[in-house]
Order: structure tokens, then sequence, then C-alpha cells
């Protein structure tokens, strides 16, 4: 098993001998006179290009459409040869351009028809190529070292394509044992470097360019092997355009390109901005955006041309004039880059323009029926042009089930605006590649570690919790959940923590849910019981972050309210209360507090047992299981943890047993409230009163 | 992936089996037994899932096109009638024409096919059809493999050694490889009754028809899903040889990004929520957000998840697979350089939400996007000539276009070694400013000279002026005075 194609590396090696310097003779009128103007000048005499100027700009729109297409991956090495070889470019990424190689063929310049040409060969170039498929690419080398079980099936595979004028067939014949002969002298180097690796197959493209009007001296070759490493075809072509559609033919040829007409493009004429015309547009893309139509067989119907020699088929779609402001989804099975196959005319720019300004643009496939199938669309994404394929047939995924006839569809109160949000300070962006993180962790990972603080306390329907509908608690828990906590967002949770502390003096009421209770629900101040709970398991979650995120529990515990038969005690002591909260390092202070929260403490214990039984008992008015929940948690989180300093071993352990009892029992409350019958009736009837009901308990942020 | 349940009605199907000498059973009413038993499976675990029902002897009958309603195919079951002689190419061809008219050929279908392996004799039999293959012509070709992708089950109410007593083994396994391989050939273990028969559908049930469970995960919050249809192993085929790939059942939310720049990307499979609602809560904020979730499914697997509706009513949680790969989506980058928009100094996505950090712009531009220079054709030249001149002739208003028209010829010229162009255009330039009226503007002169001449210099290679990254710049001309 091999890893690698010959398509991911491909060598140019382009003569540059004196007699690349002819004319083509193909001659290009470029002084194309208006008629009022023509009266009495001399028009310029038409210049043509060389054969090198043929040479050059056909390579070059071969490595553009390839480019196009596939941006990254598939590399050129461009070589030139005359009396030694000239390498313009390596294997590596940056490198990769047309700008890059158009400036390095510049420095080149065209040949020098004074040079000796018996100093002069095409060999120097493709001694140079063979040498060139040697060296090792970056990803080869990303992926030699990255995987070690598939490091050796890292292959390494070319291809060179030969612009040459060679002299005859026995000519190419010595070129082809020339590289057979080069090609087994580098493997046996290639063997004993990092760097370097052993060719396992090359193909040879030569490729004979001579100029109109003369005979050609080198024949046609269709692709065969000379050895198990080396095939070799010749292409013997005039120089002009049948050289430009030779190339264009190859690229298609070794890239597994495909061409696609768009037709009936309505254009604005130049001349007459009122009237339009319609034109075409040829593009190349994977030929797997055609799929569809190569396993029909339909490529031979309807919409299919062939053209010129025979070998070029392209695909005729038409343009659907695009409605405005339609953003759809379609059902598309592949997206393809793609290389317009004349970039720079008119109707070739006017229609990558509009795409590339965000429009799309649909295309539908003629068809011998006349019934209308829009099979593939238009589109940019980023500044590249993509062809989507759309499926065009019946999907297996119609009809999909609601989502509420699944499991938990039938709960209507789920914080579905908080999750909106939730997902907004979890969105993602691009993080350049080379800005490192200290922890080492990829950005991706970063995110899911986001991910895993944010959702450690998060609660999914509003009459489970009753801090997160409520707008005070904001400021805190937004904070809470970051890795690490500023000295400002320390106090912005404090003043949050006082701020409740506040509200419940005060007896604020708070959005405590009712939802399946009779009656009113718990007194305030157990709802501040309640709330504070929840708070405290929220921040408890977070405590052992950084010392910070410590001292935010460790306020809670202080501030919370004292169970109720202290009330009175608190009230007295309210002022001294107060102050210590704001001094809590004081230690002489500390010590005496001490000893008051432990007598507190028992009390409360004492206290809550009492309270437990009597709400078991009070039937009518007690509340329903819902807020039992809570409280199950409470009584565990009074505990002696009001101490300062590090967790003990023992408050460790109780929170453990209260996070998995809080959870059982949480699970208990899921229960009831979808499979209890009685319930069930309730929320029936809630239903249809408006689902949107629901979420009125909760404050607007 | 839909089925196709293609069942032996012919003679031999109605062959008698003794059961321990009590009763009498057909092999049609064991085929009949385990085909039930696949569709009760399917109706409980798969009931998304399209399956048609079709009858071959001779010839070939579709009975139930493609339907999630598994009572009407074992309602079909309960009516069959006995035909004539096997004749299975054409009921494969049938196959083919009946999957095609239904999902075009890029849907991939298993086809499970129920015979007593008694395929046929002469003409028609599957023996002649594999003995003639290669002697064809294109209009008579043998209809595998189907254009769209294949999983071929066999089922035979017979055991091993029955069908190796014949080359009925042998005809079936070259069925499987033309098929493409992919699928299995299933026998009665032991003798032929109920129970081994259910035993053997059994089998395809656990091979082809086990239901998908998966978690879904965001942090702590979790969700056990179904996912439907089943996602397939993908075969990676880039520059990397074939590797097959198959989604783990832990699949992981990275994260959500704005839905606007996405579109439905290979497969999507449809999720149904089966235990607790993180399901629903995750898909009810899509939904109302207009967002999508990315969703890891195995190493550099990513996917999206994000609300579907079909109507107005009903919509439910989809995901989409993306290709295998680290950059599924060029326009998102690599997935593994996503990070958490808390990291960054300011909000990419703007404090009002008006601002996106997608798409990811290419680093190098399409040639599209870029003013490339192509001359392959004679009108690409003349155009670019004319632009100049046309420019030539409002100087001094068109100077900066005329410089840089200029410059783009210059720089295409110089690379393609065309400096005859060069010269040529030169004396074109030479030639305007001869020609210019009176009431030219005297600056029009000098750059038209300026120009041909800077021009010329490039042609004559000399690299102080031949430079690729040299640009001729417009004369510095002070009228003013």
């Amino acid at each position: 098993m091999k890893m690698f194609s010959v398509a991911h590396k491909t060598v140019f090696v382009v003569d540059h001998c004196p007699y690349m310097a002819e004319s083509s003779r193909q001659q290009v009128e470029c002084d194309v006179l208006t008629k009022s103007r023509a009266q009495g000048v001399i028009p310029l005499a038409p210049v043509s290009k060389s054969l090198w100027t043929c040479a050059v700009e056909c390579s070059m729109e071969y490595c553009r459409i390839l480019f196009d297409v596939y941006p990254k991956d598939k590399l050129v090495n461009y070589i030139v040869s005359d009396s030694e070889f000239h390498i313009l470019n390596t294997w590596r990424r940056e490198d990769q351009s047309t700008h890059e190689l158009m400036s390095a063929l510049a420095a080149v310049g065209p040949p020098n028809p004074r040079e000796d040409p018996e100093c002069c060969s095409i060999l120097h170039g493709l001694v140079a190529a063979v040498e060139a498929l040697c060296k090792i690419t970056e990803l080869q080398h990303e992926k030699r070292t990255a995987l070690m079980d598939t490091a050796e099936r890292v292959a390494n595979r070319g291809r060179i394509i030969c612009l040459t004028n060679a002299k005859s067939d026995t000519h190419v014949r010595m070129l082809e044992d020339c590289i057979q002969e080069t090609i087994s002298e580098q493997n046996k180097l290639a063997a004993g470097s990092d760097r370097l690796m052993a060719i396992q197959q090359c193909d040879l493209v030569l490729v004979h360019i001579y100029p109109q009007g003369e005979e050609t001296l080198v024949s046609d070759r269709p692709k065969k092997e000379i050895s198990p490493l080396l095939t070799s075809e010749v292409h013997s072509v005039r120089a002009g355009r049948h050289l430009a559609s030779k190339l264009n033919i190859l690229v298609q040829q070794h890239f597994d390109l495909a061409s696609t007409t768009i037709t009936n493009i309505p254009m604005k004429e130049e001349q007459h901005a009122n009237t339009s015309a319609n034109y075409d547009v040829e593009l190349l893309h994977h030929r797997d955006a055609h799929i569809e139509f190569f396993k029909s067989g339909d490529l031979h119907m309807a919409g299919t041309s062939t053209r010129e020699n025979g070998v070029k088929e392209t695909m005729t779609l038409k343009w659907c004039t695009p409605r405005t402001n339609s953003i759809e989804l379609h059902y598309c099975t592949g997206a393809y880059r793609i290389s317009p196959t004349d970039v720079n005319s008119r109707p070739s720019s006017c229609l990558t323009n509009f795409l590339l300004n965000g429009r799309s643009v649909l295309l539908e496939q003629p068809r011998k029926s006349g019934s209308k199938v829009i099979s593939h669309m238009l589109s940019s994404h980023g500044g590249e042009i993509f062809l989507h394929v759309l499926n065009s047939n019946r999907s297996t995924l119609e009809d999909p089930p609601s989502i509420s006839e699944g499991c938990g569809g039938r709960v209507t109160d789920y914080r579905i605006t908080d999750f909106g949000e939730f997902m907004r300070d979890n969105r993602l962006t691009p993080v350049a590649e080379s800005s490192h993180d200290p922890s080492g962790k990829l950005p991706v990972e970063r995110a899911k570690g986001q991910l895993e603080r944010y959702t450690r306390y998060w609660p999914m329907i509003i009459s489970q919790t009753t801090i997160f509908n409520m707008q005070a608690v904001v400021p805190l828990a937004n904070l809470i959940v970051k890795e690490l906590l500023t000295e400002e967002d320390l106090l912005t949770c404090q003043k949050t923590i006082y701020n409740l502390v506040d509200m419940e003096r005060k007896s604020d009421p708070l959005p405590i849910s009712t939802v399946g209770s009779r009656g009113k629900g718990p007194k305030r101040d157990e709802q501040y019981r309640i709330m504070w709970n929840e708070l405290e398991t929220l921040v408890k979650t977070h405590a052992g972050a950084t010392d910070r995120h410590q001292r935010v529990l460790d306020c809670i515990i202080a501030c919370r309210s004292k169970p109720p038969e202290e009330e009175e005690r608190k009230k007295r002591g309210r002022k001294r209360e107060d102050r210590e909260d704001r001094t809590e390092k004081n230690g002489s202070k500390e010590a005496e507090d001490k000893s008051w929260q432990e007598s507190e403490r028992l009390k409360g214990l004492l206290e809550k047992e009492d309270q437990e039984s009597e709400v078991i008992k009070d039937s009518p008015d007690s509340p329903e299981p819902l807020i039992k929940k809570p409280r199950l948690i409470s009584e565990d989180v009074q505990p002696p943890e009001r101490a300062k300093g590090p967790a003990t071993l023992l408050s460790m352990w109780t929170n453990r047993i209260t996070v998995a009892n809080s959870r059982k029992h949480q699970e208990f409350f899921g229960r009831a409230s979808s499979v209890n019958s009685k319930f069930e009736l309730y929320q029936h009837l809630k239903e249809e009163n408006g689902i949107d009901t629901h979420e009125n308990g909760k404050a607007a942020r | 992936m839909p089925t196709v349940v293609l069942m032996d009605v012919s003679l031999s199907m109605t062959r008698p089996v003794s059961l321990d000498g009590i009763e009498e059973f057909q092999r049609k009413n064991l085929a009949v037994h385990g085909l039930n038993m696949l569709f009760e499976h399917m109706a409980s675990n798969y009931r998304l899932e399209f399956t048609a029902l079709m009858a071959f002897s001779s010839l070939w009958e579709l009975l139930v096109p493609f339907t999630r309603d598994y009572n009407a195919l074992q309602e079909a079951l309960s009516n069959l009638e006995d035909y004539d002689k096997t004749c299975l190419e054409l009921a494969l061809q049938g196959v083919s024409s009946v999957v095609q008219q239904e999902w075009g050929n890029g849907c991939p279908c298993q086809v499970v096919l129920v015979t007593d392996g008694s395929l046929g004799i002469g003409k028609g039999s599957l023996r002649h059809s594999l003995q003639t293959l290669k002697h064809r012509g294109d209009d008579k070709k043998f209809p595998l493999p189907y254009p769209f992708p294949t999983k071929m089950f066999i089922l035979c109410i017979a055991n091993a050694e029955e069908l190796q007593m014949t080359d009925a083994m042998e005809n079936l396994e070259e069925l499987l490889r033309l098929s493409g391989g992919d699928g299995q050939i299933f026998t009665v273990d032991g003798p032929l009754c109920m129970k081994s028969v259910q035993a053997m559908f059994g089998m395809l049930i656990d091979r082809a028809y086990s239901p998908f469970h998966a978690v879904l995960h965001c942090g702590n919050l979790s969700s056990d899903v179904q996912v439907f249809p089943r996602p397939e192993p993908v075969v990676v085929d880039e520059e990397v040889e074939p590797i097959p790939r198959a989604v783990s059942t832990e699949v992981d939310e990275v994260g959500t990004g704005a839905t606007d720049e996405l579109e439905e990307e290979p497969s999507a499979s449809q999720m149904a929520g089966k235990s607790p609602n993180f399901c629903v809560l995750l898909h009810g904020s899509l939904k109302v957000e207009g967002m999508v979730a990315l969703v890891q499914l195995g190493p550099e697997w990513f996917g999206m998840l994000y609300s579907q509706a079909d109507s107005k009513k009903k919509s439910n949680l989809m995901m989409s697979l993306f290709e295998p790969g680290s950059d599924p989506l060029p326009w998102l980058g690599k997935i593994s350089h996503l990070g958490p928009v808390s990291e960054a100094a300011e909000n990419p996505y703007g404090e009002d939400d008006s601002k996106s950090p997608f798409p990811v712009q290419p680093q190098v531009k399409r040639s599209y996007a870029q003013n490339v220079t192509v001359w392959i054709k004679a009108s690409g030249l003349q155009t670019d000539v004319q632009k100049i001149l046309r420019n030539a002739r409002k100087l001094p208003d068109k100077t900066q276009t005329f410089y840089k028209e200029l410059n783009r010829l210059r720089k295409a010229a110089l690379a393609f070694g065309f400096w005859e162009l060069l010269k040529g255009v030169a004396e074109l330039l030479e030639r305007e400013c001869t020609m210019l009226p009176d009431s030219a503007h005297p600056d029009a002169a000098f750059q038209l000279s300026h120009a041909a001449h800077q021009l010329k210099l490039a042609s004559s290679g000399d690299s102080q002026y031949a430079a690729f990254d040299h640009n001729i710049v417009p004369m510095h001309t002070d009228f003013s005075s």
C-alpha cells in the first residue's frame, strides 16, 4: 500500500536553447484600428510569438488551472534548460503560485539566439528534473514523520512534462534512456538520505513543439512502459493554439478534471447597455462533479458535445436567473473548485465576479424530455468559487419525524434562549496556526475545555433552576465559568453575592417555579434557601480551579442565609456579621466567628431534620418533589466548610456524595414529570395555552 | 440506506422441507418467515429506512415500492404466489432500474436476495449469464456492478453442503464479486427449519441492520442518540492511499458557528433523540438562533448538527458528515485551529453579531479573483493593447489607469519572453504621440514618449529595466507655472 500518486509532483522542463527563440509563425494582429481612425494610418505589423513564448504561456496556463482547482498538495517544480539547468522554484508551498513562476521566468528571459547550440541541451533540465523528483516535499515529510505506521506507505511518484523541440524519434529515445539511467543513479543516492526518496514511478510526457507550416520530425506515441519505474508518451504539436489545447487536455487528464459549459448567461452588451445577449462560459473542475452523468451514461446524450480532436468533452448546463434574497440550504452532495478555461474573457470575468460578490447561480440540466432538473449550483466561499452538486432525486431523508415525537420531546420549558446565549459564548473562530498557546493545547481542544467548564452545572429546563432565572445572578454566573478570574472578577462575584443578601433582607420575591405545585409554593425564606443551595452547587463545581474561584465559594458560604429559627439572632448580629464578611481575613474575629458558626451549624442540622419531617407531614401545602431536590443538597452543604483553608478530605468526599445523590434525585423529578399521569394532564393543558408561556417565570435579560 | 428485497418465487422455492416428520413446510414459507423477522426488526429499530419488495422468477415484479410501511411489506409477503423458473439476470436488471428511478445513482443501496440456490437452467440461468459475461455487446451488459454503491446480501434457503453439490455456490460468489464485493452470502447452518432460518436472518440483521447508537457530548451535557441512516465507513482516497474510516460512537460537539456560510455536505444522517433531553434543547436553540454545531466523529472527521424542517410543523436534528480530513470546508480553515471566541482580543462576531470571522480567505487568490494576463487567444492580447491605447488617448486624465495597464502588459511580456510585443507597443505609443490633436494637453506627449522609451528599454533585456517587479512610473511633469 502506497500513499501519493504521480499527481503529487509535476516537474516542468522547458527548453531554453537557441532554436526555441524561433518564431512560431503564428501572427497576432494587435493593432486593431477603429474605423474612424483608420484613415492615413499605417497599422503596426503583426507580432508573432516565439516557440519559447508559446511554451511558457501554455505551461503557465496549465499551472493556473492546476492551482485554481488544487490550491495545495499538487505541486509544480519549474526547470528551464539551456547550457545548464535553472530551477525556478522549489516544492515548498509558498513557491506554488503562477506569480512566483512568472517572476522567475522574467529573470530568465527569452532564449539567446546567439548562444552556441552545441553547449545547449534539454538533457541538463531532464537530469535536474529527476533529481527534483527525489527531493521530499513538505507533505511527504509530514506524513513520514507524523504517522509511523504509515511511514513506509509514503510513496514517491511524479510526472515530468518536457516542452522541447526534438530532432527526431531517435533523439526522443535518447532522452528517455537518459532519464531512465538518471533515475537508477539518483535512486541509489536517495537510499542514503533523509531529505531524498527513491522514485517509484515516473511518467514522462514529452511535448515536441514545432512552428506552424513545418512538418514534424517526431511522431506521436501513446504511453508506453520504458521500465518498471518509467513510462513515456510523446505528443507532437504545432506551436500556438494547438499547443494550448493540448496542454489544456493534459491538465484535465493528469488531474481528473472535467469540463462544464454554462450556457445562456445573460449579459449586458458592451456597446449597447440596454440590450443583453446570451453567452457561454466553460469551467474546469474535478470530474466527480459529473459523477451522476458518467454513471448513468447521460454524458453521451443531450447536453454534451465533443470538440476539436474528439478528446475533450464538455457538459452543458443552463443558467437559471437567481431569485434575489433567497438563502436556501440545498441538499448538496459535493462541492468542487472551478477554474474558467478562458479566464480573462469578458463573459468569464462577468460570471466569476458575479459569484465572488456573493451571488449563487442554480444550473439546470438539459433533458430530452423537456423536464427541468436543477443539478448543480455555483457559489463562492471566501473568494473561491465552487461547483456544488445538488441531489436531484428523491432523498432518503425525506419526511423525518418531529423531534417532539422523541424522548424529551414533550418537555416544554427548555432553556432555549439561555442555551442560545451559551452557544454564542462558545462560538468558534479561526486562530492563526502560528499562535502558540502556553498550555500546548490546540485551539479546538481549548474550545472543548471551555465547553466542559461552561456545562459543569447547567440545568436544562426552567423549572429546574432558580438562579439562572434571576437577573441578579447573571454577573456571577457569567464569570465563575472562566478559567481564570481577575481581582475585578472576584469583586464582581462578591458584589453579586452581597446583592443577593440584600435582596433576602428585603424579602424580594424569587422566580421559584411553581409548575406542578398547587398553592403558593414554598415560603420566602425557603425560596432563598433553595436559591443559595443552587448557587453554591454552581460555584462548587468551579471552586477547585483557582484560589479566586474558591474565594467566591467562601463568600457564598459566609453570606448565605441562616436557618429560620436563627432569624432573630441573625437580626441582632446582622451588623456584626456584615462587618465580618468584609474583613474576612481578620484573625481574631474569625476565631470568635468560628465557634459561633459551629454551634450555628449544629443547630442548623437539627433544625433541618425537623423541617424535613414537617414538610412531609404537611401534605396539602407541601412543596412538590421538584423543590425537594435542592433541599437534599442543602443537608450536606451546611457543613464545616466555613473554616478557611483548603478543602478537607471529608468535605471533598461529602461533596462527591452530594453531587452523586443530587443527580439521582434530579432524575426522579424528570421521571415524575414525564410519566406521572396527573402531571401529564396538567402539561397538556399548558400546551394548549401556548408553549412560550413557560418562559414567563424568567426575568428578561 | 434503502433496501431492495429480491424474493425468489420460482417453483423450486415450493420444494417441501420435512421438519421431524411432523409438519411440512415449503422453502418459501421459511423464507417468508425469515423476511418477516427482518421486517419486524426494521419496524422497531430501523423505521426510517426505505424498503422495497420485488418478486422474481422468469419475470420480475415490484410488489411494494420503497416504503417505511413495514405492515405493507409483510402483507405482500403473505400473498406471494408461485411462478415458473429462476432467471436472476433479468431480476437484477429490474433492481437497477427500480433503484435508479427512485434514488438516482448516487445513493448507496442494499440488495437482499432470498433464494433457494437453484439458479435456473439453460438460457437465463445465472450460470449461463456468467459464462457469457465477456461476449456481450454494450447494449446487453450484465447489470452488475450497479452504478450506485451496492451492498449485496444473498440469503440461501439451503445449507452450504447442498449448494456445493452443484456450482451454485461458485456462481453466487462470482455474483457477489461482480457487485463490488461489499456484502455476504448467508447459508442455513444445519438442517432446514424455522430455527436455523431465523438464525441466518439474525446474522444478516447483526451484519447490516444493527441500529447505530451513539452518545452526543457537549461538555458535561450529553444525550444518547440513534442515527439514521447508519453512517457507513468511508474510504478516503486523496493523496493518501485508501484508508477506511468509521464513525466513532462517541460524538463530540466542538462548538458552534454561524449557519450562513455552510452547505449540507456529503452525506446527511438523521438523529432521533432517544433518551435524555439534551438533543431537544440543542435542536431548539439551533433552530431559534439559526446556528449549526460542529461535531467530531472520530480523529480528523467532523460533521455538523442543525435543525432541519421539511414542513413548518416538523423539524428534527440533522447531522451532516463532512469528508474526513483536517479541513473539510476550506472556508472554515483547519478545524483543529478553531478556538473559542473568548480568547480573541475582540469578538470576531462583533458586539451586535454583525460580523463573522468566516469565510477564511485563502492566502493566494485564485486566478479569476486576480487580474491575470493570458494571451493564449489573440483576442486576449488585442484587448490588453487596446485598453492601453484607449487610456493613452485620454491622458493626462487617465494617467493612473494608463500606467497600471501598461505595467500589467509589461510584466506578462517579460515573463513570457515576448520582447517583440514590448517593441510593438512602444511603436504604437510613439505613433499615438504623433497623432495627438492640437487641443491635447502637453503632458500627454511627454507621458507617451516616456512610456514608449521605458518599454523599449525593458525589451532590451537589460536587467536594470527588465526586472519583473519594476514598474514604469509616470514621468514627473509640472505644467502649473
